[in-house]
C-alpha cells in the first residue's frame, strides 16, 4: 500500500473515551513560580527579609491552588498579616527568655556554666514545639470543599516525644531514624482532622529501617570501620607517648616516624573512608530522600481513604540535577559580576587617591554579593528541588476511596500563627 | 445539569460547583449572572440563594477557576466557576472582585513601600542608634556587673587567643627567669594605675602571641602581646599603648561594645529571618558597622593615653612613634575591617594633642627593669 492510498482510506472515527481524570494532579505553571520566587528574592533584599510573609503567602497560595484531588483544588486561606502578626507575638514572647538567658550565661559560678549549657536543649525544644504549632495553622489554613482541616493534641507533648527521638537518633548514629519518623507522624496524624474525618499513619518504622539500611551501612559503615580497625591496630600508648614529648607538630612527625605504631596506615584509611562517605552521602541523598517520601506517603490514611505513591527516585534525581546546573550557572555570573564591580570601584576610587573609601566599598560590595548569592540559590533551590518534590509527589499519587470525601462534615476553626511566628524566629523553618 | 452556557442580554447562565461549607458535598449548580445580583440555582431550577455582587469575594484558585466567597456569608462556603463566559459576566458585574489583580497589586505595593521604609529605619537604627544607645547604657551598669562579666569573658578571650604552643605557658612572668620582667611591668602598670585613677583595679597580663598588639576586656583586664614588647623601642612607647588601652577600660569600651554587638545581632539576627546564611551577613554588617564606629572609639583612646602619659610624666609622643612603626609593617588591606583608623591621622592627632599638654618627661622605667621587662616572655 503506498502513502497515497494509505491517506486515501477514510479515519474512522474514534470512540471519545474521556481519559480517567488523575486521582490528583499538580497544574501549576513553573515560570509562574519562578516569577514569584525572583520577585521575593530580589523584595527580601530591599525589605532586609520583612518581605518573606508576603512570600510565604505567595507561595503556598500558588502549591495549594495548584494541587488538585479529585477535580477540586485546594484552597489556602492565610494571609500575610496573621504571619506578620504571628511573628511579632512570637518574638515579644522569645525576648526576655533570650535576655534572661544571655545574663543567665554571663554571670559566675554554676548558674553561668547551666545557662550555658542549658540555652541549646531549651531553643530545641521550643523549636520542636513551634513546629507542631506551626503545623497546625497551616492546616487550619487548608480547605478542600469548602472544609478546613485542623488539628488538634498538645505542642509540649509533641515537643517532648521530638526531643527524645532526636537524641536517640544522635546516640544510634542515625538508626533510630525511622522509628522516630513512624511515632512522629503517628503522632501528628492522629491528631489531623480534614473536617470530622481523621486521620492516622500506618507506616512502619521497621519497615523503612530494612529498606534503608544498606544505605545507612555505605555512609556509616566505612567511618566506623576505621574506628575500630584504629583501635585494634595502632599501638595508642607509643602514639601517646611521642604526642607528649614532641614540642611541634614537625617533632612529632620524626619521633613518630622511628616508633612503629601503625598511625599512619590509620590516617590513610580514615581519609579514604571520609571521601567514600561523602561521596556514598551525596549519591545517596536524593534516592533516601524518595524512599522516605514514598513510605511516608503510603502510610498516611484519612478515614477510609488510603493513599500509594508511585514517586521515581528518578524524579529526585532530576530535581537535585536542576538546581546543580542552574545552581552553578548561578554562582559563576555572580562571581564574574562581583569581580567585575569590584574592580572598577577600587579603579575608580583608588584613581581618586580614596582608598580607605574603596577598602569600604569592597566590603559592601562583598556583602551585597553574598546576599545576591544567598537569596538566589534560596530561590532556585525552592524553584527546583522544593516544587520538584510537591509536583512529583502529587503526580504519583493513587488513591482509593475517595468517595469518603464526598460526605466529610466541617469541624474545626482557624488557628492563631503564633506557632509559625515562633517557628521563624527559632529558625526552625516555618515559613 | 446545564453544561453549556446561555446568553440572554444582560443575563449570563452557566454551570457551577457550590460547597456549602458544612459538608464536603458537591453540588452542581446554575449560576445566573443577572443585572442585580448572583443566583444559585438547583438542578431543578429552583433558587438555592441570591449573591449581591458588593458581597462577592475571589479566593486563591488555579488560573481557569474563579471562586467566591460571600463576604458575612458562611465562612467557608464557596461557589466554582470554570466557564469562561460566566465568569467575564460576574467580574463585569461585581465591582467588588479583582480577577486582573490590579487591586491586589496596588496594595502590595504600598506594602513593598512600608516595608523597604521599615528596613531603611532599622538601619539607621543600627549605625546610629545602638551606638548612641549603649553610649547612654553602659555607665549605668554598676562596675561590679563589669567586674563579673569581664571574669565571663575573660576565659573565653584567653581560650580564643591561646595560640596553644606545645609545652608553653600562655602567660608570660611566671617562670622564675621571668619573674623580674612581671615585677617590671607591674611597675609600669602602677605608675600608670595611679595617675589614671580607675574605680577599678587594673588586671593586666603579659601573653605569648605574636602580633604587636595589646587587647582590653570589660571590668579592667588588659592582655599585652609578646609581639607589642618585642617591638617597643622605649618603656615609653610600651608604655603608651598600655595607656591607649587603660582609655578603653576607662570609657567602658568593652562594656558599650558587647552591648553593641547583642543590640546588632538581635535587630539583624532575630528580627530579618532565617533566609540561608543570615547569620554570616549579620556578622559580616556587624563588623562593617562597628568598625567605622570604633574609629572614634580608638581616637578617643589615643587622646586618653596622651593625657594619662603626661600626667605619669611620660613620654606622650611615643605612642604616636610605635603606631608608625608596627602599622607601616603591616600589609596592606581591607582597612576598614581593622579597628583602628588611619595611622597617619592618628599620629598627626597625637602629636597635636601633646603639644597641647606640655609637661616634664621622666624614665618610665630604669634601664635594668626595661632590660627585664624585655625578656618576660622568656
Amino acid at each position: 500500500m503506498t502513502a497515497a492510498e494509505a491517506s486515501a482510506v477514510p479515519t474512522p472515527i474514534p470512540v471519545v473515551v474521556p481519559p480517567p481524570s488523575p486521582p490528583a494532579r499538580f497544574t501549576g505553571d513553573g515560570r509562574a513560580y519562578w516569577r514569584i520566587l525572583l520577585r521575593g528574592a530580589v523584595l527580601l533584599a530591599v525589605t532586609l527579609g520583612i518581605y518573606r510573609f508576603w512570600l510565604a503567602t505567595d507561595v503556598r497560595r500558588f502549591l495549594w491552588s495548584n494541587t488538585e484531588v479529585a477535580g477540586e483544588s485546594l484552597e489556602y486561606t492565610g494571609t500575610p498579616y496573621e504571619l506578620l502578626i504571628g511573628f511579632l507575638i512570637a518574638l515579644a514572647l522569645l525576648v526576655p527568655l533570650y535576655v534572661a538567658l544571655a545574663l543567665a550565661a554571663l554571670s559566675a559560678g554554676p548558674v553561668g556554666a547551666a545557662a550555658s549549657a542549658l540555652s541549646f536543649p531549651v531553643l530545641f525544644f521550643l523549636g520542636q514545639f513551634a513546629v507542631f504549632r506551626a503545623r497546625r495553622y497551616r492546616l487550619t489554613r487548608t480547605v478542600y470543599r469548602g472544609v478546613r482541616c485542623h488539628q488538634d493534641g498538645s505542642a509540649i507533648r509533641y515537643a517532648i516525644c521530638a526531643s527524645f527521638w532526636w537524641i536517640m537518633v544522635a546516640l544510634t548514629v542515625g538508626l533510630a531514624y525511622p522509628f522516630m519518623q513512624s511515632r512522629l507522624e503517628r503522632f501528628k496524624m492522629r491528631h489531623t482532622y480534614y473536617g470530622d474525618l481523621k486521620g492516622r499513619f500506618e507506616g512502619s518504622g521497621l519497615r523503612l529501617l530494612l529498606r534503608g539500611f544498606f544505605m545507612w551501612l555505605l555512609v556509616v559503615g566505612p567511618l566506623a570501620g576505621t574506628i575500630v580497625f584504629g583501635v585494634v591496630t595502632v599501638d595508642w600508648e607509643t602514639v601517646g607517648g611521642v604526642a607528649a614529648k614532641a614540642t611541634s607538630l614537625e617533632d612529632f612527625n620524626n619521633q613518630l616516624d622511628s616508633a612503629y605504631s601503625n598511625f599512619y596506615d590509620v590516617v590513610v584509611v580514615a581519609v579514604a573512608a571520609s571521601i567514600f562517605s561523602i561521596v556514598m552521602l551525596a549519591v545517596l541523598y536524593p534516592v533516601f530522600q524518595a524512599m522516605v517520601l514514598r513510605w511516608w506517603i503510603d502510610g498516611l490514611r484519612l478515614g477510609d481513604l488510603t493513599i500509594h505513591s508511585s514517586l521515581r527516585t528518578s524524579a529526585i534525581y532530576g530535581a537535585y540535577l536542576r538546581f546543580l546546573g542552574y545552581g552553578i550557572l548561578f554562582a559563576i555570573a555572580v562571581m564574574v559580576l562581583g569581580s567585575i564591580v569590584a574592580f572598577v570601584l577600587t579603579g575608580i576610587l583608588v584613581g581618586n587617591g580614596n582608598k580607605d573609601a574603596a577598602d569600604l566599598a569592597n566590603a559592601g560590595v562583598g556583602i551585597a554579593f553574598y546576599v545576591i548569592a544567598m537569596l538566589g540559590f534560596s530561590a532556585i533551590y525552592q524553584a527546583t528541588v522544593k516544587l520538584g518534590f510537591w509536583r512529583s509527589s502529587v503526580e504519583s499519587l493513587s488513591l482509593t476511596g475517595l468517595d469518603v470525601l464526598d460526605r466529610v462534615k466541617a469541624s474545626g476553626t482557624a488557628s492563631s500563627a503564633v506557632g509559625e511566628g515562633l517557628a521563624d524566629a527559632l529558625n526552625v523553618g516555618g515559613i | 445539569m446545564v453544561t453549556s452556557t446561555m446568553v440572554t442580554g444582560t443575563v449570563v447562565t452557566g454551570p457551577g460547583h457550590y460547597f456549602d461549607g458544612t459538608s464536603s458535598a458537591r453540588h452542581d449548580v446554575i449560576v445566573e449572572a443577572a443585572p442585580q445580583a448572583m443566583r444559585i440555582l438547583d438542578a431543578n431550577g429552583m433558587l438555592l440563594a441570591e449573591w449581591p455582587y458588593a458581597d462577592l469575594r475571589a479566593q486563591s484558585a488555579p488560573d481557569s477557576v474563579m471562586r467566591l466567597r460571600r463576604a458575612g456569608g458562611r465562612e467557608l462556603a464557596r461557589l466554582e466557576l470554570r466557564d469562561p463566559a460566566l465568569i467575564a459576566k460576574i467580574d463585569d458585574y461585581a465591582d467588588s472582585l479583582d480577577r486582573t489583580g490590579a487591586v491586589e497589586r496596588r496594595l502590595r505595593r504600598h506594602v513593598i513601600g512600608w516595608t523597604i521604609m521599615a528596613a531603611v529605619s532599622l538601619v539607621l537604627v543600627g549605625v546610629w542608634g545602638l551606638p548612641a544607645l549603649s553610649d547612654r547604657i553602659a555607665p549605668l551598669i554598676p562596675l561590679s556587673a563589669e567586674q563579673r562579666l569581664g571574669a565571663a569573658m575573660d576565659k573565653q578571650v584567653r581560650a580564643m587567643i591561646d595560640p596553644g604552643r606545645a609545652g608553653q605557658v600562655f602567660e608570660c612572668g611566671i617562670a622564675d627567669a621571668e619573674k623580674a620582667g612581671r615585677d617590671a611591668l607591674d611597675r609600669l602598670i602602677a605608675r600608670l594605675e595611679i595617675a589614671a585613677g580607675l574605680p577599678i583595679p587594673l588586671k593586666a597580663a603579659a601573653v605569648r602571641k605574636g602580633e604587636a598588639n595589646a587587647i582590653a576586656l570589660p571590668g579592667g583586664h588588659i592582655y599585652v602581646f609578646e609581639g607589642l614588647i618585642r617591638q617597643s623601642r622605649t618603656p615609653d612607647e610600651l608604655a603608651g599603648v598600655i595607656a591607649h588601652e587603660i582609655g578603653h577600660v576607662a570609657h567602658r569600651d568593652g562594656t558599650r561594645s558587647l552591648l553593641q554587638a547583642a543590640g546588632l545581632s538581635f535587630l539583624f539576627g532575630m528580627l530579618l529571618g532565617d533566609f540561608t546564611g543570615g547569620g554570616l551577613v549579620v556578622i559580616a554588617a556587624r563588623t562593617v558597622v562597628q568598625s567605622a564606629y570604633s574609629r572614634d572609639v580608638e581616637t578617643a583612646a589615643d587622646r586618653y593615653s596622651v593625657g594619662l602619659m603626661t600626667n605619669a610624666k611620660g613620654d606622650p609622643r611615643a605612642l604616636a612613634t610605635i603606631l608608625d612603626r608596627i602599622t607601616g609593617q603591616v600589609e596592606p588591606g581591607s582597612k576598614i575591617l581593622l579597628d583602628h583608623p588611619q595611622t597617619k591621622d592618628r599620629i598627626v592627632a597625637i602629636n597635636a594633642a601633646a603639644n597641647a599638654l606640655p609637661g616634664k618627661v621622666e624614665p618610665m622605667l630604669s634601664p635594668a627593669d626595661w632590660a627585664a621587662l624585655k625578656r618576660i616572655c622568656g
